[in-house]
């Protein structure tokens, strides 16, 4: 008997630990009417914008320089050049969503880490922030404005008036992938951000440098 | 048809021929002012000679990192040291900190947010990219085989041009030119040409040779 109730103890843990594990981090968000135009002043307007950049990715250290610069064309040029000078990667973004890698070394060079460094870059940038496609839900006093990809949606959550960008997520179906937060007085030239993935160990930390 | 094999081949010489001719123009014109120098061996001997004579540099440096087809330069400096043998610290103070200590084979990076103590025999690549530079300073990279020399020079300056033979290299360098004073054989610029149309140029100035250097600035920690 009592053997029978420990297997059945058991095997209710299990299954509430896969609920649990299952269970949307994005399931509570709840429909709410607002009005997306809002995130238009977020949106960073990188003119010709210079950072002291850090990645950490799975233990290791880079650190550089990191600009942002809107071209005569309004494509978006990213460029990462260690302190020495050297660049190690030069990526275009152009405002009808296409990508061009316009340079990268061979150690980069890799389809996995340019799309992950194009999709990071593009959550910076509030790519997503114009889309006709948003969805408007809300969590307590946030309001998500949630931009549905192919596997991923973005979510931009500001405070209920839409004063403040509060953060910005990448999330699976059920998880938060990846989180922005971008900080600074003005936040169309943010002065420092911070982004981190949830799956595995990275993070970009860029603090802007005032020439 | 019997003329046209026999027009196709003289065609091609003078093509040839105005491509040498132009690519020798180019060759000396490249540095306007300078004069190839002949006994390249005997300049070697001369410049690791003399080099020699300087046991120590105290200078400032300007670094202009000039993105070409963006039309965007980003200006830092800093400070710099070097004292014989192997140890050089290099000191970026504005608009960024970064700090690079290379004492024989180890090195030591600091930058915003981390210290990293590397050997720079582990053969990163990152590391030996940034050593360049300082083997460009004390001389020793007139022995580097990773290049080809050409030496030039006017009335004051002797100009190496180095170019990567290797192929990891040559995708950060097109060509490294460097320049230094006639009157003490040190390094008062370099110039690092990127394959993209990109360059680096570093300007020494304020140089103060054979200062009292403590040798606790290239302590490696």
């Amino acid at each position: 008997m009592l053997l029978s109730q420990m297997r059945c103890l058991l095997l209710s843990s299990i299954v509430c630990v896969l609920l649990m594990a299952c269970a949307s981090s994005y399931k509570d968000l709840k429909p709410i009417q607002a009005n997306p135009a809002c995130l238009a002043k977020f949106k960073p307007v990188f003119k010709s914008t210079w950072y002291n950049a850090s990645i950490d990715v799975v233990g290791k250290h880079l650190s550089g320089l990191l600009l942002f610069k809107t071209m005569p064309d309004s494509t978006m040029r990213v460029v990462f050049t260690n302190e020495v000078g050297i660049t190690f990667f030069d990526f275009e973004f152009a405002s009808t969503g296409d990508f061009k890698v316009k340079q990268v070394i061979e150690q980069l060079d890799k389809a996995a880490v340019i799309t992950l460094l194009r999709k990071d870059f593009e959550l910076i940038m509030m790519k997503g922030a114009t889309s006709p496609r948003i969805k408007t839900l809300a969590r307590g006093e946030q309001v998500f404005y949630a931009v549905r990809g192919k596997k991923e949606t973005d979510y931009f959550i500001t405070d209920k008036d839409c004063g403040s960008l509060l953060k910005i997520e990448k999330a699976s179906k059920r998880k938060k992938k990846t989180e922005v937060i971008l900080m600074g007085e003005s936040a169309q030239a943010p002065d420092s951000v911070f982004l981190k993935h949830f799956t595995f160990n990275m993070q970009i930390g860029l603090k802007k440098i005032l020439r | 048809m019997y003329n046209r094999y026999y027009k196709k081949p003289i065609v091609q010489k003078v093509i040839l021929i105005f491509f040498l001719v132009s690519v020798s123009l180019t060759a000396t014109a490249q540095y306007a002012g300078f004069k190839a120098i002949d006994d390249l061996a005997g300049f070697k001997k001369q410049f690791a000679l003399e080099a020699k004579k300087t046991q120590s540099i105290k200078s400032n440096f300007v670094q202009d990192k000039n993105l070409s087809l963006l039309e965007e330069k980003i200006t830092s400096e800093g400070k710099f040291y070097f004292k014989r043998e192997n140890k050089v610290r290099i000191a970026y103070e504005k608009p960024f900190q970064y700090l690079m200590v290379m004492n024989g084979d180890e090195m030591f990076i600091k930058d915003n947010q981390k210290e990293n103590k590397v050997n720079v025999k582990s053969n990163k690549l990152f590391q030996q990219v940034n050593k360049i530079m300082v083997d460009c300073v004390q001389g020793t990279i007139l022995d580097n085989k990773d290049f080809t020399v050409r030496v030039f020079q006017n009335d004051k300056t002797w100009l190496m041009e180095m170019t990567p033979v290797g192929k990891s290299l040559k995708e950060f360098f097109q060509v490294i030119v460097i320049h230094a004073d006639k009157k003490d054989y040190t390094v008062s610029s370099i110039d690092m040409h990127e394959p993209s149309g990109d360059n680096t140029l570093i300007r020494f100035t304020q140089k103060e040779l054979n200062a009292a250097i403590p040798d606790e600035m290239f302590v490696i920690k």
